[in-house]
């Protein structure tokens, strides 16, 4: 075997492990105790897409006084093929940001965004020479759906009337308001949207518009327009397991809609907070952006 | 799902399993991740905040000019999980830093791992732990 | 006077004198969520816009309200600040446009963002007292089970953690960092701060908002701010977003 290869096979067992691990957790053994005074823990597993917590299937759904399956707990996106890099099939992926997945579209069956021509043409220059306006390197929320994928998970709440999602990272929330009321009006833009839920059966849909253009989809420039109109299902199977699809319409930029679809995976160390993310302040990326990619720093390497 | 990832660049796993962390932006528009470097100096401090914490480290060249470099770290929330705490790190302690340098060729930097004096190995920008089956873990 | 007459007029002279005295032991009961605790949900907002300002009396500047002060302990109305505190608030006040971490769209600490004037909305579920604001998309998740205290890490809005005294909802907040301040005119804390806050019904449509401040290293004493929250009674009202940092990026852009 050439030694390419063999470092081929190396770094896929490794990324493939990483990523199992993160996303697809661990060893059913016990985590470590945290240390006195550790604060929230994770039982000393990192958690970064997820807690490391091997997913098990859980028990049968429980049901809130309201009648509604009770989905309140941590949850992490389980295995979406990298989405959160690029959200469609990227078969050759993007070196030397990463490698191959098949991202999280099942329709279109190949995977890929079915993107008017001048809107994969502007994807690809955004890709090439913008990367430096991404969303997130700016502190701002993720957007609808790619939200549902971001790092360190989220956290569902129900209380009556509503359906409430908070992220840990950029302490991103959606307010999904379940008591019938309509959509806000169109000339109002935002990052989130305006989402209103309602259950059909044990499924909770919500239905998304209101959305500014201002968020991507993953991190290379995949994007939409603010006439993007999603609707999610959420679909508990059991107390770890959430069936998530997305199906996006978008008439200024796609061909046609799309549907993404993965599952939800409970975080089940008891310990376990979101803590906060502050973000703006620390935030020191953007300033070594290069100007190739947008940014205003110079190249001096390579 | 099958998921299939082949070698990205000439970097070794240990390379591509600090990558997924990095996801909330385009790492490798930023820094050169083709050429690791390692600077070995005095931990300043550490600035625990988001989105990235920063280990300030002083570094002395051979002609004696010290240079205090900003190595970038996972978010401070995560490195609390992994065990890290405010004296994890004394200051003036000698450690060495091994990432990824700015494309800017500032003196900044992504850090990939710590290793102290003592030989303890700190992983600022991936997790310490690996399941069973994956390749071994950088040595502690 | 015959006793039972004295007494009649005692007790008249009294109502009269100490009308409050009969408020509180009139204290408003509000309504119970599903798990039985004190239902404090709805969209809330100060209408007091001058105290996030200054919390002390202040007459009025060009685009700033004047205000009485929020302070109700000490009697005066003043932050019981140390000496040398004192100056380095006056310091503050001197540089505020720069040095109010706010003007740089970072989060505002606790308790400054109830008093922003943005509203915000509190959910509650067993285990949580959720608030959800509009500035920034800011939510604080309190905790109601007695969970202890993150230990290790500092925060901008601190770690708050819950607990109900009747039917008021206790919110004891340690961890803060040093970075923010209470008001646009320089009055700020150490990372000793110590906040405990306190959430009261007291209408249909009115809560009334406490905040107990401490700093040994800043005040001689702790000191008290109250303020009425009032329900947004709008049909189908909602948060909406400011995000102050896209408003930055874009004015930054356009002035270039």
């Amino acid at each position: 075997m050439s030694s390419r290869l063999l470092k081929s096979m190396f770094a896929a067992a490794g990324l493939a492990a990483m990523l199992w691990f993160t996303l697809a957790p661990l060893s059913a053994q016990p985590p470590p105790a945290p240390a006195q005074g550790a604060g929230p823990g994770n039982g000393g597993v990192p958690a970064i897409f997820g807690s490391g917590v091997r997913h098990v299937p859980g028990g049968p759904v429980q049901h809130l006084s309201d009648g509604h399956p009770d989905m309140q707990g941590f949850w992490n996106a389980g295995n979406n093929g990298g989405a959160v890099f690029e959200v469609q099939n990227h078969p050759t992926g993007r070196a030397p940001f990463f490698g191959p997945g098949k991202g999280a579209i099942v329709d279109p069956a190949d995977g890929f965004i079915p993107y008017q021509l001048w809107a994969a043409a502007k994807a690809k220059d955004t890709f090439e020479n913008h990367l430096a306006e991404e969303p997130e390197l700016h502190c701002y929320e993720s957007g609808v759906p790619k939200q549902l994928y971001v790092q360190f998970g989220f956290q569902i709440f129900q209380p009556a009337n509503y359906v409430v999602l908070t992220w840990e990272f950029m302490h991103a929330v959606r307010i999904i308001p379940t008591d019938g009321r309509p959509h806000i009006p169109a000339d109002i833009k935002l990052f989130q949207g305006d989402s209103v839920g309602h259950w059909e059966g044990d499924t909770l849909v919500v239905d998304t518009t209101n959305l500014n253009d201002r968020t991507w989809y993953d991190t290379v420039g995949n994007f939409h327009s603010d006439v993007e109109h999603v609707v999610e299902r959420f679909t508990e199977v059991d107390t770890n397991t959430i069936n998530y699809e997305a199906t996006v319409e978008d008439s200024k930029v796609l061909t046609k809609p799309f549907k993404i679809a993965f599952e939800l995976d409970k975080n089940t160390d008891p310990k376990y907070e979101q803590m906060e993310f502050a973000c703006v302040e620390g935030n020191e990326d953007v300033t070594h952006y290069t100007k190739d990619k947008g940014g205003k720093a110079d190249v001096k390497l390579k | 799902m099958q998921f299939k990832f082949a070698v990205l660049s000439a970097g070794a796993g240990l390379l591509l399993a600090a990558l997924p962390v990095l996801a909330h932006h385009s790492f490798a528009a930023e820094f050169d991740v083709s050429k690791p470097i390692t600077l070995k100096g005095k931990f300043v401090r550490m600035d625990w905040v988001n989105p990235h914490s920063h280990i300030l480290l002083e570094v002395t060249d051979a002609d004696g000019k010290v240079t205090t470099w900003s190595f970038e770290a996972l978010p401070p929330n995560v490195l609390f999980r992994q065990g890290w705490r405010k004296d994890s790190l004394k200051a003036g302690e000698e450690i060495e830093v091994e990432g990824f340098q700015a494309k800017d060729g500032s003196a900044n930097a992504w850090s990939r791992s710590v290793k102290t004096a003592d030989g303890r190995r700190l992983f600022a920008g991936k997790p310490d732990a690996l399941p069973p089956g994956a390749p071994p873990a950088p040595e502690k | 006077m015959s006793g039972s007459i004295l007494a009649a007029a005692v007790a008249l002279a009294l109502l009269c004198a100490a009308p409050e005295i009969v408020q509180a032991q009139a204290a408003y009961k509000a309504p119970r969520t599903a798990d039985g605790t004190p239902d404090l949900q709805g969209i809330w907002q100060v209408r007091n816009t001058s105290a996030a300002f200054d919390l002390e009396d202040h007459a009025g500047a060009l685009g700033i309200p004047p205000g009485r002060s929020v302070i109700v302990d000490p009697a005066d109305g003043k932050i019981p600040y140390r000496p040398e505190a004192l100056a380095k608030r006056q310091e503050n006040f001197k540089n505020r446009q720069a040095a109010d971490t706010l003007n740089k769209c970072y989060m505002p600490g606790v308790p400054r963002i109830t008093y922003l004037d943005f509203p915000f909305q509190i959910f509650q579920t067993p285990k949580y007292t959720l608030i959800t604001y509009e500035y920034i998309h800011i939510y604080r998740a309190i905790f109601t089970n007695g969970s202890p205290h993150i230990d290790g890490l500092d925060f901008w809005l601190g770690d708050p953690r819950g607990h109900w005294d009747g039917d008021t909802l206790v919110v004891d907040v340690t961890d803060f960092n040093d970075q923010t301040w209470f008001d646009a005119a320089g009055d700020f804390h150490s990372d000793k701060l110590h906040v405990v806050e306190r959430y009261t019904r007291t209408g249909p449509d009115t809560l009334r908002y406490e905040a107990t401040i401490e700093d040994p290293a800043v005040f001689t004493r702790g000191w008290r701010i109250s303020l009425p929250l009032y329900r947004h009674t709008e049909p189908n009202f909602r948060i909406l977003e400011y995000e102050c940092q896209a408003y930055a990026d874009e004015a930054a852009k356009s002035s270039r």
